[in-house]
């Protein structure tokens, strides 16, 4: 089904491998640049991909959940939420792994409250969830800005949680959310039939033989703990988990098994080359934090939803 | 087969209040439940479809519709909601064969089942919009549609809410025939009288949440509808017309 997709895949990595501050001949590579290439770039390529098939997996998740197109892990306010927990853990000095555990729990706390303030009987209103994400989104940003600045007196900490990036790769973090992704994503393949029935309304899709409460949890849960981990090493990155279901859906139709795949290689694919740019847009080996591309990419993709679906959005 | 039986019903939501006297339904009835707007017809098919959760005893075979499993509620009744939508652009093929769910216990549906569905689309004179998105159709082409993914369910108990809202005559004629020669049972609030008094054999007369009358066809008078729905009745060789 995908060759395409993993051609494009291969093709962005070599791209990222190679794109950055130094330039690196790898037909004449000297020892340092196979030091750069194997210690640095690499790990951080292979990351950068991993958070970006997380996010979108979450991302599939949500838009199809909350029954909203323009779903995320940003638009909901469950990554800032997460990201505040992080912050949080980490100035009451949280060991480590403990860290995306609170992420998880603040996140869920945010995504459920998004959810109850967007739903009534039953019905899930698409703007009022995009407002409340919204707000959830500026009170946890405020309470990370602020928490940043009083407990480390760091305004590039702030950069880095709310802006997100890869300033910290290492193997071990590499690994564990590499393992987490492919947890989840076989978790999710296993159940994309009933995924699929949760497009249709409550009454139908219980009626058709889905305990639609439980599968509903499930899937929250499994989607907020993707992005918790994600946001824990990275800070907020957005919008990866609002593109790249869409542009699965219309490359490979909606059934949930194709586009949870889609969705994921999607989304490495689009991180590895928004890094590969934010690694090498500013001349003299000065980094832009990734969330800069992927807002920017996102923003304008928001603005082309809004435009073509804005019938649907406020009529349902 | 699925014998349904209520022992008892009584659910209360704010100002409204349903009630029913013990009932049964027996396998392969055609049943229509007449009443005005916020007779309680929805609802009642809400709580006999386990959607809604009240006191009520309502059993499937000498089983309490509590103790059944989902997936298993799912192969003795489907329900065809009022509302019925899907987000995301799933094709009609797609939506109508996701009605299979249950019949393949949550499985990859099978070549079997494909063949099914398309016999239901041609069935359901769908044939030429298999393919199309479902989100595209004109609401009573989504509405077949919607049918056919409840008839694909094969259950043994048909639940439709209006099954021939916003059709046109042609298609509602055909339904109406199709849900007749069916060996399913059928429970559906029709609202179009002389429709249902052709092609239903019992018929339920719910007034504000009670049950007003539980006639055969031959029993449904004009005074019976008249007390129903608050209108003068009349009958002109087996057709009901209407006036203030």
């Amino acid at each position: 089904m995908k060759p395409l997709l993993f051609t494009l895949l291969g093709v962005a990595f070599i791209i990222a491998l190679f794109s950055g501050a130094t330039a690196i001949n790898p037909f004449a590579m000297s020892n340092i640049e196979q030091e750069i290439l194997l210690s640095l770039r690499l790990p951080r390529v292979l990351f950068s991909a991993v958070i970006g098939g997380m996010l979108a997996l979450s991302g599939s998740v949500y838009q199809l959940t909350l029954k909203n197109p323009l779903a995320d892990s940003f638009t909901t306010g469950t990554a800032s939420s997460a990201a505040l927990g992080a912050v949080l853990g980490i100035a009451c000095g949280l060991p480590v792994p403990l860290v995306p555990v609170l992420a998880l729990i603040t996140g869920l706390c945010g995504l459920m409250m998004v959810y109850r303030l967007s739903i009534s009987d039953g019905v899930i209103n698409p703007v009022t969830m995009i407002l409340a994400g919204v707000v959830v989104n500026i009170v946890a940003s405020a309470v990370i800005s602020f928490s940043k600045f009083y407990f480390e007196e760091s305004l590039s900490s702030i950069v880095f949680w709310l802006m997100g990036g890869f300033f910290i790769v290492d193997w071990t973090r590499l690994i564990v959310c590499a393992l987490l992704l492919a947890i989840s994503f076989v978790l999710l393949q296993r159940i994309s039939l009933q995924l699929n029935l949760l497009a249709f309304d409550e009454a139908s899709a219980r009626t058709m033989g889905i305990d639609v409460a439980r599968l509903r949890r499930f899937s929250f849960v499994l989607a907020t703990l993707l992005v918790a981990v994600a946001v824990s090493h990275t800070g907020i990155i957005g919008f990866v988990g609002l593109i790249t279901p869409h542009v699965a859906r219309s490359l490979y139709g909606s059934d949930m098994k194709q586009n949870l795949t889609a969705s994921t290689l999607l989304g490495a694919l689009l991180l590895m080359l928004a890094d590969a740019g934010a690694r090498s847009i500013i001349p003299g080996g000065a980094e832009l934090p990734v969330g800069i591309i992927t807002a920017l990419l996102g923003g304008v993709f928001f603005l082309y939803l809004l435009r073509t679906r804005r019938e649907r959005l406020w009529h349902g | 087969m699925a014998e349904l039986r209520i022992d008892g019903l009584d659910f209360t939501r704010g100002d409204f209040h349903l009630q029913l006297p013990p009932l049964r339904v027996a396998t392969g009835e055609k049943l229509a439940i007449l009443g005005e707007n916020g007779s309680g017809k929805s609802t009642l098919l809400q709580l006999l479809t386990g959607l809604l959760d009240g006191k009520e005893q309502i059993y499937y075979d000498q089983q309490l519709l509590g103790k059944i499993p989902i997936v298993e509620r799912a192969r003795i009744f489907a329900l065809l909601p009022q509302q019925a939508q899907v987000i995301f652009p799933f094709s009609v093929f797609e939506v109508v064969l996701f009605g299979r769910f249950a019949q393949t216990d949550g499985r990859s549906p099978q070549e079997n089942d494909h063949v099914q569905t398309r016999l239901l689309i041609d069935q359901l004179d769908l044939t030429h919009l298999a393919e199309r998105s479902f989100n595209q159709l004109s609401g009573g082409e989504q509405r077949r549609v919607m049918l056919a993914r409840a008839l694909n369910q094969q259950a043994q108990i048909l639940f439709l809410d209006e099954p021939n809202a916003s059709l046109d005559v042609r298609h509602s004629l055909d339904i109406f025939e199709f849900l007749k020669q069916t060996t399913q049972t059928v429970i559906s609030p029709v609202h179009d009288i002389n429709l249902a008094a052709n092609f239903f054999e019992r018929f339920w007369l719910l007034k504000n949440g009670q049950l007003l009358a539980d006639v055969s066809h031959d029993e449904l008078t004009s005074e019976l509808l008249s007390e129903t729905f608050d209108v003068q009745v009349s009958n002109t060789a087996g057709n009901f017309s209407f006036s203030r």
